[in-house]
């Protein structure tokens, strides 16, 4: 994975800075295969309506538990099978994928803003901001996030608003510690203090030269926390507090199909690989970026 | 994956050691799973179903009613009679001990009704235990109990969970030390008790040879609290259990036909049913304070399939608030049956033609619920649906109330309609229809102690009910016991498992 | 070092304050407790009793004054639902999930280092790739899959292992593993870069050019070095796993300190459940305050910060 980038940097001469970009992630198999496995997921949730087989919500008592084309006992009108309520399976998994990536995206943008305001002002005010900031980093990472997410969700019951809003709130940790580090290292930068001594505003100089700069970062995180967040998801809806039905959770497909794991093991199969595959691409994703943007972290 | 179990197995060896207890026929111990943690082994101070399962087997009743036949005989007292309607004499049991060699008399009979008929001793259940007012003794083996009104279930209770407690342990130890060290006079005395997952019992020896319950066959019980439903199977195919109970409907079936174990299917006095907010809690005039949506959403939903692909086994559509089995159940109610078509017309005739939006929450039961939403649906009433804890639901439903709502009930496994309609419908914080007429037939139905007019006036309120959907019954529910071939054992209705009734083959 | 110390052990106690806080305030506003304790069958006059007999109606700062007050002499009050004390019943379930969590983290730190090590001295090579590979699988895995995955392997096909309970070191093993496989590519990662780092580092490069062995330079210089930030990351996710090992304590049957967490939450038991997350974010400020001290007490520079 780091070949591309070693032999990069002794080349003084080469193409256009955009060019070596390109070629770098173009030439990097995890952040290709992780984008466009992403890719195939996102156009799946988009068309979900014109690739669905079936309604997703469409119930068939008399017709449940339809094991998929594969099984003996399956058929082609129900490619994927049908769950507990007869509903078609790959329907629910075409739809579900809307809502595992709104839960991921939502929820790392909840927190995105939230971590970077509080990361980029501690590191460019310093002082008592960063003081405060990084006491209540401190105090976010004591809490245990399952337990919080559990008792709250346990409150004001699951829906699919309930578990983003409180992934949101709970998942900013990590933006805020690596912008607070990102701004700290900018602060003293020539550039940076040129703005300063030319009398640029303090919103000028956070817009223009901070955020573009720390953005490489940014990315990076947000595609962690997304995975955090649908993995998270899913485990609250194991525990029985997550998204509610009829929603289509892969999540809640997961903790449906738990049920019936000893004796039909494709109705856990088949959401949780989905799981897996999506959190696999992100995470992937994630780390092609970082390499990419920061090649000196690997060297 | 090889090289990571080794070593998992060399960090875990740093752990004591100790073999699993072996399990089966052979060592005369039968493994036993629940999936909830029982608060406190003392029966009047847990409201779970997995202590009513222990309190018939540690303790005795002083009147035992065959679960098979229906018919009440004497336990801890020999037979009984009733002075007047709010005084009940009975002849007590002599030469029983308890499982601490204390010997009992009238003395515990008296010292556990005084204390558990006082509200301030806090007992969980205060229905169980608030009919009376105290207890005398008239002599060593003859006691007086007092009521505070007319009840008629009292002999049904006397039964049930009203247990009999050795006074002098208990006043020493308090319902703390009888939750960790529980003492009785039952078939099965307590070993251990770690609380909430593990509990041991045995065979008392001494218990006395003329009890109704039979004598206890099985030498050991060891219970343990494994809450994940696949992980108790796992236990069930590699040996660590023998049996278990409250297994899902799909999963029974599977199990059943994998021709290892046995599968026993029971029907419980549990009914599932549908609130609706008459009353307009939620807001006057709401759409479900009026007759013909209830009617329509009684009929769009169909309850014989939900019954047939869902909960199968014994489970049966019920259509009285009531299950069928309880004295008073009225049977000759009107019916709601499943037609889309008339539910639709029905709300366009309420002045819905476009259909309607409704809040519906549940407790349990997701995939119940879900189906019946799906079937809303249908006939274009859109639900939101919300899941909540069971103490959520209920505190939401007695402050601001809810629209409509998916709720069972099991009556305390009481064979009297007095446990069910009568617990909903009497203006309690829980009655969402808040209906003079019903209150005031059930008050006569509840007090009078002439079973023909108690018919009489349950069939009254259970009809109005019926007519008027206030809230639609659904089914009744059932249970799936799985255990090993090697056991002799029928469920009950009353969904409690009794140990002593239980033998190898 | 002592002024640094003092001012760790400041913010500490800041951080205990405000997570006991939090933990009291969000469980004042998940319903009304009175009305759970009372139970199923209370009337409003019942609940309103109980109200007035816990103290529910008194203002909430008195409330946690009194709480903070017991909780600091380790009182954390009556469980309402096992009515017996939390501090009996939650030091009961502890030692599980304390033996769990510390197995968790050993298996984590036992495989996850020498992995490290191994892909950083060959980059590229199958080893790291297969570091990658393992890495990259347990971020991307659900817990609970693994977890029901390997009882159905090892319980049921192979019968080895025990597929729930607490009563010998073979119902250890699986939940062991499922947790430590966690905190593996974490901390993986970290040695991994922390190594390639102090690998191009000039002492390193000195002590190799001085003749010093590759073993030597290995454990002596380089990885005494790379191992400082993995020490810190271990301390996080160890207080990440004791408040982290609820799905695993559900599917094992290990009834420790999660899952009682858990439990608590739905049968709305305030005391256990205020208790057992101030308990979690303890061991969590515990841990990273001591590791924060070993660490400036490795590496000096540390001490200023």
């Amino acid at each position: 994975m780091t070949n591309t980038t070693e032999t990069m940097n002794n080349d003084v001469t080469g193409p256009t800075p955009g060019q070596i970009l390109w070629s770098k992630i173009l030439g990097h198999r995890g952040l290709m295969f992780g984008s466009i496995v992403l890719l195939i997921i996102i156009v799946m949730a988009i068309f979900a309506p014109l690739l669905s087989p079936h309604d997703p919500y469409h119930q068939d008592l008399m017709a449940r538990i339809i094991p998929p084309v594969w099984d003996a006992r399956g058929s082609w009108d129900h490619i994927l099978g049908t769950d507990h309520l007869g509903r078609d399976y790959l329907s629910r998994l075409l739809y579900g994928a809307r809502i595992s990536l709104a839960i991921g995206g939502v929820a790392a943008i909840i927190s995105g803003v939230i971590g970077t305001c509080m990361g980029v002002a501690a590191g460019y005010f310093g002082g008592r901001v960063d003081n405060c900031v990084t006491f209540l980093i401190n105090v976010r990472l004591a809490m245990p996030v399952v337990l919080v997410a559990l008792a709250v969700v346990a409150v004001f019951g699951g829906s699919l608003q309930v578990v983003i809003i409180v992934l949101g709130l709970l998942l900013w940790d990590r933006f805020a510690v690596v912008m607070r580090s990102a701004t700290l290292q900018l602060r003293s930068m020539e550039y940076v203090t040129a703005a300063k001594a030319i009398g640029c505003s303090t919103k000028r100089i956070i817009f223009s030269e901070i955020m573009p700069n720390i953005a490489n970062n940014l990315i990076v995180i947000v595609t962690l926390e997304m995975a955090h967040a649908i993995l998270l998801e899913a485990a609250l809806s194991f525990l029985g507090l997550g998204v509610q039905p009829p929603t289509p959770s892969w999540g809640l497909m997961v903790s449906e199909g738990k049920q019936m794991l000893l004796f039909e093991p494709w109705m856990i199969s088949i959401p949780g690989v989905a799981l897996f595959i999506l959190v696999l691409a992100i995470n992937l994703l994630g780390d092609g970026l970082r390499d990419v943007s920061a090649p000196e972290n690997r060297n | 994956m090889k090289q990571i179990l080794k070593g998992a197995g060399v960090f875990a060896l740093v752990l004591a050691a100790s073999g699993a207890a072996q399990a089966d026929k052979a060592s005369d111990t039968l493994n036993i799973a629940f999936t909830k943690e029982l608060e406190n082994v003392d029966s009047f101070y847990n409201s779970a179903r997995e202590g009513v399962i222990l309190q018939r087997s540690i303790w005795d009743g002083l009147i035992y009613r065959d679960p098979y036949s229906g018919e009440y005989t004497g336990n801890l007292a020999t037979d009984w009679t009733w002075v007047d309607d709010v005084t009940l004499d009975l002849n007590l049991r002599e030469g029983v001990t308890f499982h601490n060699g204390e010997p009992f008399d009238a003395d515990d009979v008296v010292a556990t009704v005084n204390w558990v008929a006082d509200e301030k001793n806090g007992v969980k259940t205060q229905r169980n235990v608030n009919w009376m007012k105290s207890a005398e003794k008239l002599e060593q083996f003859k006691v007086r109990i007092h009521l505070k009104d007319p009840f008629p279930a009292a002999i049904e209770y006397l039964a049930g969970p009203v247990s009999i407690y050795p006074n002098e342990y208990y006043a020493k130890v308090g319902p703390t030390g009888m939750g960790l060290n529980p003492v009785g006079t039952g078939p099965y005395k307590v070993v251990s008790v770690e609380p909430g997952k593990h509990f041991v019992l045995e065979k008392y020896e001494n218990y006395h040879k003329d009890s109704p319950k039979g004598q206890p066959k099985i030498g050991h019980l060891d219970i343990r609290t494994i809450p994940d439903f696949n992980t108790q199977a796992a236990e069930l195919f590699s040996g660590g259990l023998d049996w278990i109970w409250q297994v899902p409907p799909d999963q029974a079936e599977s199990l059943g036909a994998m021709g290892s174990f046995t599968v026993a299917n029971e029907s419980t006095m549990r009914i599932g049913y549908l609130t609706f907010d008459g009353a307009g809690r939620t807001g006057a005039g709401n759409p479900l304070t009026k007759k013909l949506v209830r009617q329509a959403i009684s009929h769009a939903i169909d309850r014989k399939t939900i019954v047939a692909a869902l909960l199968k086994g014994n489970s049966r559509v019920v259509n009285s608030f009531c299950f069928p089995s309880q004295f008073g159940c009225e049977q000759d109610v009107t019916t709601y049956d499943y037609d889309p078509q008339k539910a639709k017309e029905l709300l366009a005739e309420a002045g819905y033609p476009d259909g309607l939006e409704i809040d519906f929450y549940a407790y349990r039961n997701r995939e119940y619920a879900e189906a019946m939403l799906g079937y809303l649906e249908a006939v274009g009433i859109k639900t939101n649906f919300k899941l909540l804890q069971y103490s959520a639901l209920r505190e939401l439903t007695m402050k601001e109330g809810v629209p409509m709502s998916f709720q069972t009930w099991g009556s305390y496994s009481i064979n009297d309609a007095s446990a069910s309609v009568s617990q909903y419908f009497k203006f309690g914080s829980l009655d969402t229809t808040q209906d003079q007429q019903i209150k005031d037939w059930l008050d006569v139905a509840d007090s009078s102690v002439d079973p023909e007019k108690r018919k009489e006036y349950y069939s009254k309120a259970l009809k109005r009910i019926a007519d008027e959907a206030f809230w639609l019954p659904l089914f009744s529910y059932n249970a799936n016991y799985v255990f090993t071939q090697d056991l002799d054992y029928a469920p009950t209705t009353d969904a409690i498992p009794r140990f002593f009734q239980m033998s190898w083959k | 070092m002592l002024v640094y110390t003092l001012k760790r052990l400041g913010l500490a106690l800041l951080v205990t304050l405000a997570v006991s806080m939090l933990s009291f305030a969000l469980l004042y506003l998940s319903g009304d407790p009175a009305a759970a304790i009372a139970g199923e069958t209370a009337s409003a006059s019942d609940i309103e009793a109980v109200r007035h007999y816990y103290g529910f109606d008194r203002p909430w700062v008195v409330q946690y004054g009194e709480w903070m007050f017991n909780a600091i002499r380790g009182d954390f009050g009556e469980s309402y639902y096992f009515k017996l004390p939390v501090s009996q019943l939650v030091s009961e379930r502890l030692s599980v999930t304390m033996i769990l969590g510390v197995c968790g983290i050993s298996f984590a730190l036992l495989t996850a280092v020498p992995l490290g090590v191994a892909a950083a001295v060959r980059p590229n090579s199958f080893i790291d790739r297969i570091a990658l590979f393992i890495s990259v699988m347990g971020q991307a895995m659900p817990s609970f899959w693994f977890g029901l995955v390997l009882i159905v392997i090892f319980s049921i096909k192979f019968r080895i292992l025990p597929p729930s309970g607490s009563d010998g070191w073979q119902n250890f093993v699986m939940p062991t593993v499922v947790l430590g496989y966690y905190a593996m590519p974490a901390i993986m990662r970290l040695t991994r870069a922390g190594m390639l780092d102090v690998l191009g580092a000039d002492y390193v490069r000195t002590a190799r050019a001085k003749g010093a062995g590759e073993f030597r330079v290995m454990f002596k210089h380089a990885l005494r070095n790379a191992i400082i930030p993995v020490v810190s990351l271990a301390a996080v996710q160890m207080g990440f796993m004791l408040g982290g090992s609820i799905v695993v304590e559900s599917i094992f049957a290990l009834h420790g300190a999660g899952y009682l967490a858990w439990e608590s939450i739905g049968r709305n038991d305030l005391p256990t459940v205020q208790a057992l997350i101030l308990i979690f974010s303890l061991f969590y400020i515990v841990f990273t305050f001591l590791s924060d001290l070993l660490n400036a007490w490795l590496d000096p520079r540390m001490r200023v910060g």
